[in-house]
């Protein structure tokens, strides 16, 4: 079956900054002088190490307060969790629902994810490469909505400061949150897709 | 596309083992660590206050406060095992951790509206929370009992405390204010039952600057409410202040007479009398018990009713009972507690009060009860030297003198009044009521003699009717009936419808003509006497004369 050629095989890398294609011997992009790899260099473990950094600080997001309520009818601290729960116990259940999606199902699956990715991109992983990319996609895309709940806190704290009424000072499981989310960010970026496909097409370099 | 690859060399250099991104999550796990920790392992002490409810009261919500400084929140609420009281978990924060002593108190602040003090109101708004007054004790604890009302005073603000005893609580609550000459020095903070001693006892405060007002001799009355006083000059309304009037007062200070004393120290005790006089009078040691007997009613003498010599204060009654009078006797003992040393001073001798009191008698003191109050009928013990009684001595009965008595003023009253009775049966009562008697009945035969005529008098003018009603009378009146028909029937006639008017009418009518006519033939002949022979000229043409 004729695989076609890969990059790769010629010695050829794209510029990770233009795109231009140039023989990688060369180490800089002759366009725009950015350095140039055939993969993106430590990626496998670069993503570990973002992803295991994301995991560290999800415990602190969830289990310390995310925000504190203070003032009349105040219920005080409140944890991401706690906060789902009074929604729902308000009956507001989109934004209960939304909360709950994109603070604890988005996160998980996204690390859930990418440790998938780089399994499958080590070799340890069943399935089609295919699929694999698709996913990797999908990561990409959707990850990003997480920011939303850092968000929501920080426009509470902002406009909620009416003294004695009601008071929302943000608690410290809104960087942590924060963090979880640039790190996961940074941990698909870092992650190379075409390793998915170098098993496939005949092992040439790792990453 | 692609240029030579041979014109660049390639650089070859040793990968690292690892590369630095690892220091990310080494970071970022410490850095979670860390957090967590902190949060979880920097807790403070745990404080364990059980109070009566948990009202207003919140787990992660309701603050622990001191002065107003947030020193910890409450953790847990539940009820204890008996189901009689809640234990409440307070989380102090690390750096207030000495706070906690041993007379550490707690109580929650929540809108109280009493008697003596409206407090808390701004915790509608914030949320009730619990305040914590440091104790003073070396000793750290961490289990307390709260209390359920804010202390009256601080336990570290300084000042004398006392004890009072009473027997009656009165109006004296919580709160209410202490009076030296009506200004306010301290406050009513706690009152007990005692229920062994029967008493009350009120545990009092007294601020430090008018602490060395309190002397060994003061006296403690209660001020309570409104004091009214009826005397010879009318009534009298008294009150310190509109808050003694709602919550009660008590004042106090060093009667007359008694010398003040030493300064007295924390825990002093003293009794609570019932008003001004009753401490003025504490002065008062009776020292000789003298027993006296009626032969009257004594209602209205009640115990401690005074005993008076010519109107100045010289004892009270102790005892009303038939226990001191011997078997047999029917007078009224009632006994009483003098202050001789009053007489003595009267009488400017130093002599025995036996003596003394023998001696008067025989000069003629006597006891006599008299009214205290017309409006309440109390009666007092009045002795004075009655100049016309029987003489007599200092008797003896039992282990008391007795002292004779005289019947009061209202006995004497009582012997008058029989004797106006007696003397109004001596009248001739019945002799004037027979007469009335016979009066009267005469007036009835009389009575009934008019009953008679006016009987007759009814037969005569039933017997009128009869009359009226009989043929005879009807035909009479047919009779005039037909009379006074023709009668009408000429009347008539004479009527202006009636003949005889038209006859008359008539006549008259030419008489008038005729008249007339005479009067123009007299005329003419007046103007021309010969028209008699020659005629009238009847010209053809008449000229109209002038008038003359």
């Amino acid at each position: 079956m004729n695989r076609g050629t890969r990059a790769i095989d010629l010695g050829l890398a794209s510029c990770h900054t233009c795109g231009r294609v140039s023989p990688a011997a060369a180490g800089h992009c002759p366009r725009c002088h950015s350095a140039i790899h055939l993969r993106k260099p430590a990626s496998l473990s670069r993503t570990w190490a973002f992803l295991l950094a994301a995991t560290a600080l999800y415990l602190p997001a969830m289990t310390l307060p995310i925000m504190d309520v203070q003032g009349l009818g105040g219920t005080g601290p409140s944890t991401i969790l706690s906060g789902v729960i009074t929604f729902w116990e308000m009956k507001s259940y989109p934004v209960a629902i939304i909360i709950f999606l994109a603070s604890v199902v988005i996160p998980i699956a996204k690390v859930g994810a990418l440790v998938w990715l780089c399994l499958a991109a080590s070799g340890r992983a069943a399935g089609a490469p295919k699929h694999h990319a698709k996913l990797y996609h999908l990561t990409e895309l959707v990850g990003r909505w997480s920011m939303v709940d850092v968000f929501v806190v920080a426009i509470l704290a902002t406009l909620v400061q009416l003294g004695a009424l009601m008071t929302i000072t943000p608690g410290p499981a809104a960087l942590s949150f924060a963090g979880v989310v640039v790190l996961t960010m940074f941990s698909a970026m870092s992650f190379d897709p075409r390793l998915l496909w170098d098993r496939e097409f005949g092992g040439s370099r790792a990453a | 596309m692609s240029e030579a690859s041979e014109d660049y060399q390639p650089t070859v250099s040793r990968r690292r083992r690892w590369s630095s991104v690892w220091i990310i999550p080494a970071v970022a796990f410490l850095l979670a660590g860390w957090l967590v920790w902190t949060h979880y392992a920097n807790k403070g002490p745990l404080a364990h206050v059980t109070f009566e409810t948990a009202e207003s009261i919140k787990a992660g919500e309701t603050e622990v406060r001191c002065r107003s400084v947030r020193v910890g929140v409450v953790e847990s609420v539940a009820l204890a095992e008996n189901l009689g009281s809640v234990h409440v978990e307070l989380r102090i924060d690390p750096d207030s951790e000495d706070l906690l002593r041993e007379d550490t108190r707690f109580w929650v602040v929540r809108p109280r509206v009493s008697s003596s003090a409206v407090s808390g109101l701004g915790t509608i708004l914030s949320g009730s929370y619990i305040e914590l007054e440091p104790g003073n004790a070396k000793a750290t604890a961490t289990r307390y009992t709260g209390l359920e009302e804010p202390p009256v005073t601080a336990s570290s603000i300084p000042g004398l405390r006392l004890t009072l005893v009473a027997e009656e609580a009165g109006s004296l609550s919580v709160g209410a204010p202490i009076y030296y000459r009506g200004f306010e020095v301290g406050k009513v903070e706690r009152r007990t039952l005692d229920t062994e001693a029967r008493r009350i006892r009120f545990e009092v405060f007294v601020q430090e600057e008018y602490g060395a007002l309190v002397r060994t001799g003061t006296r403690f009355w209660n001020t309570s409410g409104v004091d009214v006083s009826a005397g010879a000059d009318g009534f009298k309304l008294r009150t310190p202040s509109f808050q003694s009037m709602v919550s009660g007062g008590a004042s106090f200070s060093v009667p007359r007479g008694l010398a003040a004393g030493d300064p007295v120290d924390d825990g002093a005790v003293f009794t609570l009398y019932d008003d001004e006089s009753a401490a003025r009078d504490s002065g008062f040691e009776p020292d000789r018990r003298i027993l006296l007997f009626f032969d009257q009613s004594v209602r209205g003498l009640n115990r401690g009713a005074p005993v008076e010599y010519r109107g100045i204060p010289l004892g009270r009654v102790v005892e009303v009972s038939f226990t001191h009078s011997p078997p047999g006797d029917s007078r009224v003992p009632v006994l009483i507690e003098l202050d001789t040393r009053t007489l003595r001073h009267a009488t400017e001798e130093e002599t025995d009060g036996a003596v003394l009191l023998a001696d008067a008698v025989r000069r003629g003191l006597r006891a006599r009860l008299g009214t205290a109050s017309l409006l309440t009928g109390a009666l007092f013990v009045d002795l004075d030297f009655m100049p016309d009684t029987l003489p007599a001595e200092l008797g003896r009965s039992g282990e008391f003198d007795v002292i004779p008595t005289q019947s009061s003023g209202l006995a004497q009253m009582e012997a008058k009044i029989n004797a106006i009775l007696a003397k109004l049966e001596g009248l001739p009562l019945d002799e004037t009521l027979t007469k009335f008697g016979n009066a009267a009945e005469e007036t009835t035969t009389t009575i009934v003699d008019a009953r008679e005529t006016l009987a007759s008098i009814e037969d005569t003018l039933a017997e009128a009717r009869k009359l009226l009603g009989s043929d005879a009378t009807q035909s009479v009146t047919a009779e005039l009936n037909d009379t006074l028909a023709e009668l009408r029937s000429s009347i008539e006639s004479l009527g202006p419808g009636g003949a005889v008017q038209g006859d008359l009418r008539r006549t008259l009518d030419e008489l008038r003509s005729a008249l007339r006519a005479f009067g123009s033939l007299s005329e003419t002949i007046e103007e021309k006497p010969n028209s008699l022979i020659f005629g009238r000229e009847s010209s053809g043409d008449p000229t109209p004369r002038a008038r003359r």
